[in-house]
Formats: C-alpha cells, structure tokens, sequence
C-alpha cells in the first residue's frame, strides 16, 4: 500500500493532472456545442439580416436610405428603431475585463500566489454581476419590442443568449472563488481556475459575434425584398 | 444538524488517498433523494409554477392574432416547473451546489452515489455507476418506444379501416405527430442510452465514465423531457408532423409548447452525454489500445456523439426560436414581421438529417461488433469499417437540404445537394460491404444477436437503395411527401435502427443481466416482427408509388388494398414486439445463467466477471492485439512455437 506523494483525486485515486485533462477535454467539447448554438443564431439573424422578408428586418420607424425598405405594418406611426451600437461593445469591454481577472487569478494560483486568486476569482466575480446589469438594462431600454419586426426579435435573442452565458458565469464565478477561500484551488490543483477561465474567453468570442453583428450588419442589404404571405396591398 | 467527522485517508486501489472532511453519513442528502421525490419536486413544482402564472395573466391578454395568452403561460410555466421541480427532487443539483461552496464529495459518497449497496433501491436514484444508468435508459427507451409503437398501432387501425373514421382529423394529426418525434428519440437513445453507458466503458478498460454524474444527470434529463412530450397530446396534440414547420407549428394548439419543452431539454441530455462519451472514449482507453485496437462499437459510439455534439444544438435553436414567436411574440418565423419559414427549415433539417445517422451508425456498429464472434473471423476491412464511419460524420453535415427540394428553397443548390446526398452513401455502402465481406466464407455460429443481423442487413440495403431514389431531385419531386418516403425512413430506421439495437441488446444480455436472452422465443418475436415488417412497409412502398400522400387520414379508394396490408402487417409486428419484449422480462426473471463470455469474444467487457463488480476491472487491463483475432494463428504464439522449436534443435544438436 502507498501513499499518494502528489494530489489526487479523493473519489478516484487518479492524480489531479489525469482529473484536469479529463476536464479540459470535456470543457472543450461542451465549448463546442456551445460553439453550434452560436452559430445557430448568427445564422438566424443574418439570414433574416439578408433576406428583409417583406420589408420586415428593420422596426417600423427606423430612418432608412432611400433605397432600402420599412415595413408597412403596423400602419400606425411607431417609434421603434434600431439599437444604439456603442453599449454592446461597452458590454464586451466589462466582460473583458472580468475575464482578464479570472486569468489574473488562475495564473496568481499557477505560481502561489493565494491571495491573487482570491482576489481575482473574487473581482472577476463583482465585474461579471456589473456586466449582468449592464446587459439587463440594456435589453429593458432598447427601442424596440419584441413584436417590432425580425431586427429586434434576432437582437433581443442575442441579449437573452449574453444573459444566459452570464448566469453561468456567475455561478462559475462564485464557485471558483469560494473554493479559492476554502484552499481548494491552490498551486498543485488549479485547473478549475484555468477551466473557468477557457471558458470566460469564449463567452467574450459570443459576445464579440454578437457586438460586430449588431454593429456592422444592421440595415438590411436586400433592398428589393419578397413580398409574400401577407395580404397587405402593394 | 450534521456530525462533521474527520476522514483523514482511504485506501484507493492499494493507495493511501487523502479525504476531504466527510459531512454526516455518506451520500449526504442525496440518501433521502429518489425518483418519487423527484415526481413530488416536479408535479408540486409545476402545479405552484402554473397557479402563480394563472394568478398572474390577465384574462384578456391576448396574442396579434387575439388568441388568448393565458393557456400558453399556464402550460409554458407548468413545464418549466415540472422541470425544474423533478431535476431538484431528485437531487440533480445536490452535486453543483457542493461544488460551489466547496463541500467536496468523499469517496464515501462517491461510492454511494454510485449506488453500492444499495440493491435495487439504485434504479431508482440520481445513481452515477454507468452500468446502472444503462439498465436505466434501457428501461426508459423501452417504454417510450412502447408508447409510439401504441400510437402506430393506432394510427394503423385508423388507416387500415378504410370504411369509417375513428379519430377526428386534428386527433389523428397529433398522434402522428407524437409518433414521429416520440420514435425519433427513442431510436436516437435506443442503443447510445443503454449500451454506450453500460457497454462502452468496459470495452475500453475504463473503470467508470469520465463524468459519473454527467451520465446521471444526461438520463434523469431524458426522463424529465418525455413526460412532457406526452402532455402535449392533452393539450391540443402535435398536429403537423415532427418535423413541426413553421408557420403550422405557431399557429398550433399550446401542445406545441410540450413538444418544444421537450426538445430543449432532451438537446441538453444529448450534449451532456455526447461530451461525456467522448471524453470517456479519448481519455480513458486501456494500455495498448490504440485506435487499431478499438472496437468497431466504439468508433460508431463516437460518431453517434460527435453528430449529436454539433447538430442537435440548431434543433434545440429552432424550437427555442419557435417558442419565443410563440410565447414573446418575436418574429423569426412569421414572414409578416420580417421571418422566414425557410430559416426554421434550415435550422431543423441542420440536425435533423445527421440525426438519421445517430441513429444508424450505432446500430450498425453494434452488427459489425457481434459478427466477428459469431463467425470466428476477424471483421473484413476494419480499416474500410473506420472509413465508412468517418466518411459519413463528415458528410452527415452536408446533406441537410435535400429535405427541402420542393420547398422553393433555393433550387440552385438543389443539384449540389443530390450530389452530396449520394455521396454519403458511398461510406454508408462501405459499411455494408463490411459486413458482406464479414459473412463471406464464415463459418455463421447462428444465435438470436446473428439473426438479427440478417435482418438489418437486408432491411438496410431496401433502405439504402430507396434512399437514392429520393436523393435525386426529378425522382423526389414525385415522391416527396408520399407514403414512400414513408416506407424508405422506417426500412432505415427501423429496420436497421431498431433491428440493431435487438441484435445489441440479444448479445449483451449477458453480460446485463448475467442471464441468457430465451432464444426460442426471442427469435420467434424478432421474425414474427420481422415478417409484419415487410408487409407493412413493402405494401406502403406501392401505395406511395400509386401516388398517396402521407400525413392523410380520408384518401381515395384506390389505395385500400395497401392500406388494409399494411395494417395487417403492422399487427404482426406489434405481436413480434409483444413476443420479444416478453422474452427480455421472461429471461431478466427467471432465464439460464450465462457465464461471464458466453459468446468466447476477445473484447473485454467480456473479460469481467458477471455480475460485473462495481470498479469494473480489479487490475486495470492492458491490451495487446487487435479485438478481432478469431480464427487467426496468435503470432505471439507462433513466435514463442519457432523459438521453442529452435532450442529443441539446438538441444538436439548438443
């Protein structure tokens, strides 16, 4: 009978590094399926983007060159209009920087340092519930509703897909830094950090899609769009 | 309160492993968690869920089209609860909750957890031992076949009697509907769900799954997802299909919501267990086996996984957007406001094409896997097998559209899709050469889990053909939606689908239950079933060839004869199925006990004693030869026979 000389896992018995390479694997995987439902809904909205089905893409009372094409339902005024592009990136920024924190902390454990992982996994933590806020209030102050044509619904799909992601991330969050405090992540096993903080990277990717979207495909190319399935008069 | 007691070491495998504080007896919490508390959690859940939203929706409120809004809350909220309820009750979050706040689980726990000791109290728990979560999928897979198979049956009799009318039409519509899709995932799980998780650990040397309560948590999903699949049917049915189009699928009753519901979660299920059968298949592989060395079973495991990692999430993404039309009055598929019916198909058949062969290639694999050991040779062209394999994941993805020919939908890529359709077949026809060339020369060793091959051979090979038919665009544009197609996906679904899977299960039988499959009467249940099969889907071929479309209740007299055959057939299939079904319950009870490798097959799952101890394998083993060496002179031996004889003469010489 021996005793282990390096960590290992208390179920298992395997050594940590086995644990972490199991891990890191199945996070990849999991990124990519995440990465498909991504790819789900850039395709949904630049397919609609593209297509302007029935002049429907852009809010009803959004301002347009004058080539392109507004919807004519509903046939009351309306004020809805396209989003402000700046708060996306302003989004991404924060996250960014919450990321950049949690990448402090895995690293501050990498080399001993405890208390910059805690700091880190903690800051990262508070910057994220700021960047939860953020999206929050940004999805509740958009000029436009859900009903206000194909933009806003690919939009506000978006932002409940950015809000999804951080309600994860928190509850990463939360856990990496608890179980900072506790010395549970420490320099022999850190891959959790490093875990958390893979996956903070590509939720900032998520987010960038959806910033550049938002930013730079916005009024709809398709200036001649088809007109079908309704019965509104030409 | 609990007692916190200090567990410094426990030995491991002959290690000395250190042990975070154990908190109370093992399994904490989780001892007083099982499936009924977890139908208490989702029923009180959902009923709470349901009366506050109730409370909540103003009775006016009302959609565009001035539909009342408040059923589709009620029902959408009730969902939710059932969900959320059910996962709670039966402790899915205890695990994550521990994790963040950093209450590690002991080695103690694990193992009760993993259910030791536990009887048969087990199948009844969030258990995380993979033998056990396959027993369990295997439970639920039969019984949710077994609910669509009922409504086949039923929707048969309605066919069948061509004189009267026993469902009204929207009744009709949602039972073929429920069929469809309730089918579609039960063959879906039908052999990764029980044979993946108990099997596929053993071949490859593991002593568990990578993730343990993943695994738990991919099977307690898929219990929670069909109940609500089949509330929809009270709630107004599934009235257009599976494949639930758009715009048919928003104006549909609130029972569309369940199939929705349903779909998100079981997409969930399905990457959950994708990523952890992957990773398992990568990482935890014996010595030695290298990809030479891994079974046929496994590869088709693996790609089963890797199809369903990446397409199922443009599923769930269609139903979610569906659902946000519906329930937020969002615009992706309503072409009034700027949608597109053809993004839902896009996003549908993005999965719902690969998805043909999550189901197929499994069941295939599982053929290929059982031929060596019935026919003391190796399997032809392994090699050519991996390829078939490979070469149908990389195309799985390419073919999406040739649903959608007669859609409108971009006829310019029509042609590229034909091609790409009928390139997938090559590697599909590789497959098939395999076992062919497999067969060729055999010596058949002829037990239930063979016989069953046959039949997925043949029933693959009238699936395939037809399939090329419907693959190019001029043939298509006369069959589509007829009951040809029809007939074509259940040769192949079905008939090689769930025939694989009864060859999977007749061969593993053993080695789950430590008991022999009754091959007199499995084999009579599985031509009986056979035979119906043929005359149901042979006859529906005719009819779909005279030119009867499918998805019709009333339809013209001149397609009677097929119908009544068809119905007749279906019934000798039902009475096949009754009869195999009652061999499993009949030999799981009471059947001959099998030794640990009844079949003497080289693989090692079968190299571990039944019942198959907890941790698997005692010594983890190592592998040295390729898995399927029937037949052929080990030449280690042959080796160690030269040198023998080189000393004998050397001795002589002295």
């Amino acid at each position: 009978m021996s005793t282990s000389t390096f960590p290992v896992s208390p179920t298992t018995g395997e050594p940590i590094s086995t644990i972490a390479r199991r891990s890191r694997l199945g996070l990849w995987l999991v990124i990519v399926a995440d990465i498909a439902g991504t790819i789900a809904l850039v395709i949904s909205y630049t397919y609609l983007w593209s297509l302007n089905v029935n002049g429907g893409w852009a809010p009803p009372g959004a301002t347009l060159t004058a080539n392109q094409t507004n919807s004519t339902l509903p046939t009351t005024p309306s004020t809805a209009t396209f989003a402000v592009e700046w708060p996306f990136w302003g989004i991404l920024l924060v996250l960014i920087v919450a990321t950049a924190l949690m990448w402090f902390g895995y690293r501050s454990a990498r080399s001993g340092n405890h208390a910059g992982l805690i700091a880190g996994a903690g800051l990262s933590f508070l910057v994220t519930v700021a960047v939860l806020v953020f999206q929050w209030i940004q999805m509740s102050t958009f000029p436009f509703g859900a009903g206000d044509g194909a933009y806003a619904s690919a939009v506000l799909l978006l932002c409940a897909s950015n809000i999804f992601h951080l309600f994860l991330l928190l509850f990463i969050g939360m856990g990496i830094f608890m179980r900072a405090r506790k010395g549970l992540i420490d320099k022999t096993n850190w891959y959790q950090a490093q875990l958390a903080s893979y996956y903070m990277t590509w939720v900032c990717i998520a987010f960038l899609l959806g910033a550049i979207l938002t930013t730079f495909l916005v009024e709809s190319p398709n200036t001649d769009p088809a007109i079908f399935g309704t019965f509104k008069q030409q | 309160m609990s007692v916190e007691t200090a567990v410094e070491t426990k030995t491991i495998f002959g290690s000395e492993v250190p042990q975070p504080p154990q908190h109370g007896a093992a399994g904490g919490v989780m001892r007083g968690l099982n499936f009924g508390t977890g139908l208490v959690g989702g029923i009180g859940l959902a009923a709470v869920a349901g009366w506050i939203t109730a409370i909540l929706t103003p009775s006016s409120a009302s959609n565009a089209s001035f539909a009342p809004m408040e059923p589709t809350y009620v029902y959408l909220a009730v969902l939710l609860g059932w969900v959320v309820g059910f996962m709670l009750g039966i402790g899915a979050f205890v695990g994550p909750l521990r994790w963040v706040v950093g209450r590690d689980v002991t080695h103690a726990d694990a193992e009760y957890m993993a259910g030791k000791d536990l009887g048969r109290k087990r199948y009844w728990k969030y258990t995380t031992d993979h033998k056990v979560v396959g027993i369990q999928y295997l439970i639920v897979t039969m019984l949710l076949l077994g609910f669509a198979g009922l409504l086949a049956m039923l929707i048969r009799t309605e066919l069948g009697m061509t004189w009267t009318s026993l469902f009204t039409p929207a009744f009709y519509n949602s039972m073929i509907g429920t069929h469809g899709i309730a089918m579609i995932i039960g063959m879906i799980v039908v052999v990764s769900g029980p044979l993946g998780n108990f099997i596929v650990p053993m071949m490859i040397g593991a002593r568990d799954m990578a993730f343990p309560r993943l695994n738990a948590l991919s099977l307690w999903l898929f219990v929670a997802a069909v109940p609500m699949l089949v509330s929809s049917m009270f709630m107004g049915g599934i009235q257009d299909g599976w494949s639930v189009y758009q715009p048919l699928a928003s104006q549909a009753p609130v029972g569309m919501l369940g199939y929705q519901m349903t779909i998100i979660v079981f997409a969930i299920s399905t990457a959950v267990a994708s990523v952890n059968l992957m990773t398992t298949i990568l990482t935890m592989r014996a010595k030695g086996m290298t990809w030479s060395r891994t079974p046929i079973f496994v590869y088709g495991i693996f790609a089963a996984s890797i199809m369903g990692l990446y397409a199922f999430p443009f599923f769930q993404y269609s139903q979610i957007l569906g659902l946000a039309d519906r329930v937020f009055a969002t615009s992706f598929f309503d072409p009034l406001n700027g949608g597109s019916v053809w993004l839902y198909e896009n996003l549908f058949w993005l999965l719902g094409h690969p998805e043909v062969y999550v189901i197929l290639i499994p069941s295939t694999a599982v053929a290929l896997e059982l031929m060596p050991v019935f026919l003391r040779k190796p399997l032809f062209s392994f090699n050519f097998a991996v390829a078939g394999i490979v070469g149908v994941v990389a195309l799985s993805g390419l073919v999406w559209a040739h649903h959608m020919y007669m859609t409108g939908w971009a006829p310019a890529a029509n042609y590229p899709f034909m091609l790409s359709t009928e390139l997938i077949s090559i590697p599909v026809g590789f497959l098939v050469l395999v076992a062919i060339g497999t067969f060729w020369r055999g010596t058949a060793w002829t037990r239930l889990p063979l016989m069953a091959v046959y039949a997925v051979i043949f029933n693959k090979m009238i699936g395939g053909v037809t399939g090329v038919y419907l693959s190019d665009v001029p043939a298509d544009q006369y069959f589509h939606g007829s009951m040809f197609v029809v007939a074509h996906f259940h040769f192949m679904l079905m008939g090689a689908g769930l025939f694989g899977a009864m060859a999977g299960i007749a061969y593993f039988f053993p080695k789950m239950t430590g008991r022999f499959l009754d091959e007199r009467t499995g084999s009579i249940g599985l031509w009986t079933a056979f035979v119906g099969f043929q005359i149901t889907f042979i006859s529906m071929f005719v009819a779909g060839l005279q030119g009867q479309p499918r998805r019709v209740l009333d339809f013209d007299d001149q397609f009677n004869l097929s119908n009544w055959i068809s119905t007749i057939g279906a019934y000798v299939i039902g009475i096949g199925m009754l009869i195999f079904l009652s061999a499993i319950i009949n030999s799981w009870r009471s059947g001959v006990i099998a030794s640990s490798n009844p079949w003497g097959s080289k693989s090692l799952e079968w190299q571990t004693e039944t019942p198959v101890p907890l941790e698997n394998f005692p010594v983890l083993p190592v592998v040295t030869e390729r898995p399927y060496n029937y037949g052929v002179p080990d030449p280690y031996e042959a080796e160690l026979d030269s040198i023998d004889e080189d000393l004998t003469e050397k001795a002589g010489t002295k």
